[in-house]
């Protein structure tokens, strides 16, 4: 189509060559363990760019950048002193090949959107650099307020080294040092050997590069939510030690590591704890964003501001998964943030945390299980060792929500499995999201069936596939409780299903399980019956949380397409138009050619 | 043509770089278990010496280095910053002084050799703007060799300034002391600054003399790897 083969340039108010786009990476997009994102990359990664890889509409700020060239003439970044046995400090992280797989299906498949006055299409040989949406303020081409306040020694005037145009001088240099190379993470020394510039303020501008997000940023080593929380507690904790001589290396207590720190008091958990796994929906991201972050409010201040800069679409799409542990102390005392209540709070008891954490080795064995042998969880369970099948699922089932996306096939007929374990149903049943981008999840479901079902709806539309379900679920639960499965697949093989209908589905799928339950159970099983239920229970849990989200999103998908179309209908009547003019010339030209044709034979006519 | 007035004007300053800032150069050479790390960076005065160890700890883990350089590149680090401050306290005479800076020094596949005068009594001086031109100007690629200058300048910068400080106090004991010896100390003091006459000597035209014209100009060299080796290999039988 003309228009996303039309190349048009982008210009910023930076010099020209210098145009390397600059992508938004949702920071919703938070996986458990680069493992699992990897693996997810490795199925889906063509939905990605069309799905995230969406430039924001505000283009105040940003700018476009591109290196196409090479560095081949500049000489190996040795950065090294003179060491004997010399080591290597760069980091491939798998999200190289990610970055790449990702390049160029964005050039190809972004939506380019372009307003009038600023169009701004992605040059099919760009290299694709990904910062985090919280940055989208930065810009290569002058200094914003938010860095101005989180550095502020550079800008009082107080020492003559420390100066505007100096801070510019390392900050361009680190960045595009980094830009280079992107796939792999630069260290603070090899940046400080080639910056003319004392230490200290290399190191104060790296770190505060690094904690936003602008180098060493690659979608796998999303582990943490935001990172100047961590770069608080370690400067904080290195401040506190350095004191006492030379500091112990301080780990700041981010992911689950075999002792539970809690959050806000630091101090291990000892007895029981309680973890919150709430995801904040998009809406309410302004109001928690500034509950994000611990400790200093300079950083909350910017995350605001810069917030604000940030085109609305882009706010929208932004979430955050808090994975927040408190210690049974600091969870009584209500010292945890104000987004979240005592409600989003599960007691985790600290033995069987102890048991049953999950290592991220033990998380890729089970993903690569999942991917082999789909439903088979004895197998799965095998695979991983250690863990039963039971246990499998539901950590398969706690997995962040990029999981979904990458095996939901799986998923439905894993919740199948989890409730009817004690009968020896064969459901062959999975559900699966069909959404109008990725059908391919459904290619791979066990079931042709659904896969069907799946294509169908999707062709068929939002609204004939949401009566159709809703039929479905009616004629289904008038049937009898024995078929909780249908309402399960249901939910996912719809696109914007209501909330009325989800949490009645979701009530029923409980009532109807319990019945079951009931039914088929003898006494003794008690224990497994009460398990089971607060398994369902989680699960119906996360469900609805998810669907929520897409719903969101696929409103979002939908306002853009819209527009699309409307541009596509306007290019459309200007081509006519043109057709037109194009016709009524050449009609012109061809009567004035008869004419002349005419004047001629008639003088000829005269001559002779 | 009068001649310049004699360095007669020596006001004794407090001590510190004769640059717009207080920048330290710092030198490290640690050897533990038979590695050696040897590193050359400014460091600036005015920041907290909890900075030390936060700077040691990163660059022990970003090189990856064992766990006991932290502690060695802190120590050092530490005791260079002491030294530095306890000369602050002192006096440095400075008067006219024109000193020659000489560059020699090889950056990785870089060898740079030259030589030029630096006004020691401009306090609003700036290596660091000095090398980037330098860089830029000579179009030299590799981006570690404009710290390695800055640092070189500095360096030297320093080791004069500390030569002032001795000459400051002997000439304060010599006016205590014996009166007569004065006018001779003051033109040893200014020894390194005597070129300035001797440059101005001339008093048809202010260009340098012809044989004089190689020392002055800047020279870079790209080494091969077989000559880099060399070089190392002299390098480190030198101080053994």
């Amino acid at each position: 189509v003309a228009l996303a083969t039309k190349q048009r340039q982008w210009y910023f108010g930076l010099s020209v060559n210098e145009r390397t786009v600059v992508h938004q990476w949702p920071s919703f997009f938070s996986f458990g363990s680069p493992s699992t994102f990897w693996a997810f990359l490795w199925k889906y990664s063509f939905i990605i760019p069309s799905v995230f890889a969406r430039p924001p509409k505000n283009l105040r700020n940003l700018t476009a950048m591109a290196s196409t060239e090479p560095p081949a003439a500049v000489t190996p970044p040795s950065s090294k002193p003179n060491l004997l046995p010399l080591a290597s400090p760069t980091i491939i992280t798998p999200s190289a090949a990610a970055s790449v797989a990702v390049a160029p299906t964005a050039s190809s498949s972004s939506p380019a959107t372009p307003s009038v006055a600023t169009p701004r299409p992605i040059p099919s040989d760009a290299e694709v650099v990904h910062i985090p949406s919280y940055s989208c303020w930065f810009s290569l081409g002058d200094i914003s307020e938010c860095e101005i306040r989180c550095l502020p020694e550079f800008f009082d005037s107080r020492s003559p080294s420390r100066n505007p145009k100096a801070y510019k001088y390392i900050r361009d240099s680190i960045v595009k040092q980094f830009r280079r190379n992107p796939s792999s993470k630069i260290t603070f020394t090899e940046v400080r050997k080639t910056l003319v510039a004392d230490v200290i303020s290399i190191r104060k501008v790296f770190d505060f590069l690094d904690a936003w997000g602008l180098i060493n940023y690659s979608p796998a080593a999303l582990n943490k939510p935001l990172k100047w929380e961590d770069k608080d507690s370690k400067s904080s904790q290195h401040a506190a030690d350095s004191p006492a001589g030379p500091s112990l290396d301080s780990t700041p207590p981010v992911r689950e590591t075999s002792k539970r720190l809690c959050g806000s008091c630091k101090s291990v958990c000892s007895i029981a704890c309680f973890a919150s796994d709430k995801v904040n929906l998009a809406s309410s991201f302004h109001c928690n964003g500034i509950h994000t972050i611990k400790g200093n409010p300079s950083a909350a201040f910017c995350a605001i501001a810069s917030l604000e800069h940030c085109s609305t679409n882009l706010v929208l799409i932004v979430l955050n998964q808090y994975d927040i542990t408190l210690c049974a102390r600091c969870f009584v005392r209500g010292n945890y943030r104000v987004g979240l209540s005592s409600s989003d709070f599960k007691r985790v008891e600290i033995s069987d945390e102890m048991k049953t954490d999950w290592t991220e080795k033990e998380t890729l064995q089970l993903l690569e299980a999942v991917m082999h042998y789909g439903d088979d969880w004895k197998k799965v369970a095998q695979h991983v060792g250690g863990r039963s099948d039971k246990d499998c699922i539901t950590h398969f089932i706690k997995l962040p929500m990029g999981e979904q996306f990458a095996s939901s096939a799986e998923f439905g007929s894993s919740i199948n499995k989890l409730n009817q374990m004690k009968d020896d149903n064969n459901i062959s049943s999975s559900s699966s999201p069909s959404k109008r981008l990725c059908l391919s999840p459904l290619a791979d479901a066990s079931n042709p069936i659904m896969a069907q079902a799946a294509f169908l709806s999707a062709l068929a539309g939002t609204g004939v596939a949401e009566a159709a379900a809703q039929a479905a679920v009616t004629a289904v639960s008038e049937m009898g409780q024995g078929e909780p499965k249908a309402d399960i697949r249901s939910l996912h093989g719809v696109q914007g299903l209501q909330d009325a209908s989800i949490t009645s589905n979701g009530s029923g799928i409980l009532k109807s399980v319990e019945e079951a339950h009931s039914g088929v159970n003898p006494k003794p099983e008690e224990k497994e019956k009460v398990n089971v239920e607060e398994e369902i229970r989680r699960v119906a849990e996360v469900q609805m949380k998810q669907i929520q989200e897409k719903i969101i999103h696929f409103e979002e998908v939908d306002s853009q397409i819209e527009k699309e179309w409307k541009q596509m209908e306007q290019m459309r009547d200007i081509l006519f138009y043109d057709q037109l003019n194009l016709l009524k010339h050449e009609r012109a030209i061809r009567k004035s050619g008869q004419q002349a044709a005419e004047g001629v034979r008639t003088q000829g006519d005269y001559v002779s | 043509m009068k001649p310049l007035p004699s360095t007669s004007s020596k006001t004794p300053v407090k001590f510190r770089m004769p640059t717009s800032e207080n920048l330290v150069p710092i030198r490290l050479d640690i050897e533990v278990d038979g590695q050696r790390f040897k590193d050359a960076f400014t460091w600036n005065l005015s920041d907290p010496d909890s900075e030390i160890s936060v700077f040691a700890k990163r660059t022990q883990k970003d090189l990856k280095l064992p766990l006991a350089f932290a502690t060695q590149i802190a120590q050092s680090i530490q005791t260079q910053l002491t030294e530095f401050r306890s000369y602050q306290g002192q006096e440095m005479l400075t008067g006219e002084k024109i000193v020659p800076i000489k560059l020699d020094l090889r950056v990785n596949h870089t060898l740079i050799k030259d030589q030029f005068l630096w006004d020691f009594n401009n306090f609003d001086s700036d290596p660091e703007e000095f090398a980037k031109t330098f860089c830029n100007d000579l179009g030299i690629e590799d981006p570690e060799v404009g710290p390695a200058v800055a640092f070189a300048i500095r360096e030297q910068l320093y080791e004069i300034a500390i030569q002032s400080v001795a000459t400051a106090r002997e000439s304060r004991n010599a006016k205590k002391g014996r009166r007569g010896e004065y006018s001779s100390i003051s033109s040893r003091s200014t020894g390194a600054a005597l070129d300035l006459m001797k440059l101005f000597s001339n008093r048809y035209s202010v260009v340098r003399k012809r044989k004089e014209w190689d020392v002055y100009e800047p020279m870079v060299d790209i080494l091969s790897n077989e000559e880099v080796n060399a070089l190392e290999s002299m390098e480190e039988r030198k101080p053994r």
